[in-house]
């Protein structure tokens, strides 16, 4: 019972703090919604017109190479391309919108507070190790998994609004699509958290953190992302078994990160 | 070894034996070696450097220490039991609070994480912020706090789940005068009525030393002096001390109280200190200058204070050091 109110009551800090913070949230909204909203609606205004797929890269070869079956029987070619592009090419959007703001919310978790001087005062704290991780990956994830969800929402309306007409009706989501955001997003999200806590919990700069996080978070979670396209292209069941792969990782990355934390570090490498 | 702190008729609710802590070739402590019983408050004083900082963090198991070890409330401290432990301490050090968090945010987050009874958490926000001053201020962003206002939440913050061991670190640092002796006052009431046992890292001295039951003195960090204040001071100046402000020619006077078997010392303001064996031989010594045609105005008992005795043991250290070093 304390330890999940000790958890709330620090990531519910981290959450106050980051609410008081006009500059750091309007970009963490901003940036994601025109995403869900500038791309699909130029795929669904401009789509027929083929200097769209000249421009974005890897669009014709992904279009060159959809398998067979994966598109409904009987759309034109303008039709071919809205769909594969709304409900294929873009899937990886939605699980680099989660890492993008994590990224930025996750990398102050401990830095940030060296850098303000409150970290010591929390180490004095009953807060376990596990705790303090748990409580820092919940702050920076949920916010990031809540705005993907929300961009989510935008762009199936959206799309949805603005295909219809074209594509005879609601075609979107998928179960697929819903497998990956409701579970992969999630498990995404907190991949990329932990490991950025842990990164967060060794930088003495914000500037560090963000530089490292870089380096080391991204390449793993593009690895991730990479693989979402592919995963729509088979079936739910595929999306599920790597769900739970996913979730193993994030389990083992979580006993890696509380195992790495130095208390020792976070208060003599100011 | 460092002598040990040893309060009678007391349960420890610290101690720590041979503690150290050693980066590289630097011992920021070593061998720290004390007993803190229920309900007293021990000085832990030092100049800027000694290892205070790092002494509170050895005695709460934030820092590992290189050797020896700690006890708190009788469990010998370590990575199992830290979080149950800390959960009745309380730690007020110089690191900031959430500057954008009203007061009362940061109080309540602090009560969550020490899970004190969600029914008694308002009122009890209220209680501290109320007894230390702050209650006006209740809602204001600790960001528009002035230094002093910040220093009391930080006491506020950690008094609030009333810990049984109180660690405070320069908690009238930024105070105002007015503003230290109500902390002090509120400090004070703590420790007397409600039995928290208090250790006070400081080398300001001012208005603190009325509540040291117990001291320690750290220089280089380590502990050069430590037990309780009675016992040390009485150790340093076994016979008590009188200012004699006389009138006339001083040197008369104080010829009068060799000749009385008194060694006096001429102050610069005229007026004659001299150090008797007991008390009982002030009246004799004020018959026999008054005999001598001395005029005496005043016979002021000098009492040394934990202040003097500081003093008196820096220098020691200080001195001992350069003896070493020649």
């Amino acid at each position: 019972m304390s330890t999940r109110r000790r958890v709330l009551a620090l990531a519910r800090k981290d959450w106050h703090e980051l609410a008081r913070n006009p500059q750091a949230i309007a970009p963490l909204i901003v940036v994601p919604l025109l995403l869900v909203v500038l791309l699909p609606a130029g795929v669904i205004l401009f789509g027929a017109n083929p200097a769209l797929t000249s421009t974005v890269t890897g669009l014709q070869s992904f279009l060159d190479h959809l398998p067979e079956g994966m598109l409904p029987a009987g759309l034109d070619p303008s039709q071919t391309i809205v769909y594969a592009v709304v409900v294929y090419f873009l899937a990886p959007l939605f699980l680099v919108i989660p890492v993008m703001v994590a990224s930025v919310t996750a990398a102050s978790s401990f830095v940030g507070e060296k850098e303000r001087r409150t970290v010591e005062g929390l180490l004095y704290t009953p807060l376990t190790d596990r705790e303090l991780v748990f409580g820092k990956v919940l702050a920076a994830m949920l916010p990031a998994v809540g705005i993907a969800w929300a961009s989510f929402l935008v762009y199936a309306v959206l799309v949805n609004v603005l295909g219809g007409p074209l594509l005879g009706g609601i075609f979107f989501p998928t179960w697929t699509w819903a497998i990956i955001v409701v579970l992969l997003v999630p498990l995404v999200a907190f991949l990329a958290t932990a490991l950025i806590v842990m990164v967060s919990g060794r930088a003495t700069t914000m500037q560090g953190a963000q530089g490292i996080a870089v380096l080391v978070v991204l390449p793993v979670v593009a690895i991730v992302v990479g693989q979402a396209t592919g995963l729509l292209l088979f079936d739910v069941g595929i999306a599920l078994a790597a769900a739970a792969v996913l979730a193993l990782l994030d389990l083992a990355v979580f006993g890696f990160v509380v195992r790495s934390v130095s208390r020792e570090r976070i208060v003599t490498r100011l | 070894m460092a002598a040990e702190t040893r309060t009678a008729g007391a349960a420890d609710v610290l101690r720590a034996d041979g503690l150290a802590k050693r980066y590289g070739d630097r011992d920021a402590v070593a061998d720290l070696t004390l007993a803190v019983g229920t309900g007293r408050a021990f000085g832990l004083l030092g100049p800027n450097g000694a290892g205070k900082t790092t002494s509170v963090r050895l005695l709460t198991g934030l820092l590992p220490a290189s050797a020896g070890r700690v006890e708190l409330f009788g469990e010998t401290l370590g990575p199992g039991n830290a979080s149950r432990l800390r959960a009745r301490v309380g730690v007020q050090t110089d690191t900031e609070l959430y500057a954008t968090l009203s007061a009362r945010e940061n109080l309540r987050i602090w009560g969550d994480l020490f899970d004190v009874d969600r029914r008694r958490l308002p009122g009890r926000i209220d209680e501290v912020l109320e007894m230390l001053g702050l209650a006006s201020r209740a809602d204001s962003l600790v960001g528009e706090f002035s230094k002093g206002m910040r220093q009391k939440l930080a006491v506020a913050r950690a008094v609030l789940h009333e810990p049984e061991l109180l660690f405070l670190d320069e908690p009238t640092a930024d105070l105002d005068p007015e503003a230290a002796a109500d902390l002090v006052d509120y400090l004070r009431s703590l420790i007397r009525a409600g039995g928290t046992t208090v250790v006070l890292c400081t080398h300001q001295l001012h208005g603190l030393e009325a509540l040291c039951d117990d001291l320690g003195i750290l220089v280089d960090g380590r502990l050069v002096a430590t037990g309780p204040v009675d016992d040390l001071l009485a150790a340093r100046w076994p016979t008590p001390g009188f200012r004699l402000e006389v009138g006339g020619d001083p040197a008369a006077a104080a010829r009068t109280i060799a000749a009385a078997g008194g060694a006096p010392v001429l102050e610069s303001d005229g007026a004659l200190t001299v150090a008797l064996p007991t008390e009982d031989r002030v009246p004799a010594l004020v018959a026999a200058l008054v005999a001598a045609g001395v005029p005496v105005h005043a016979v002021v008992p000098l009492r040394p204070t934990i202040t003097d005795y500081y003093f008196a043991t820096v220098d020691d250290a200080a001195a001992r050091r350069e003896e070493a070093r020649a």
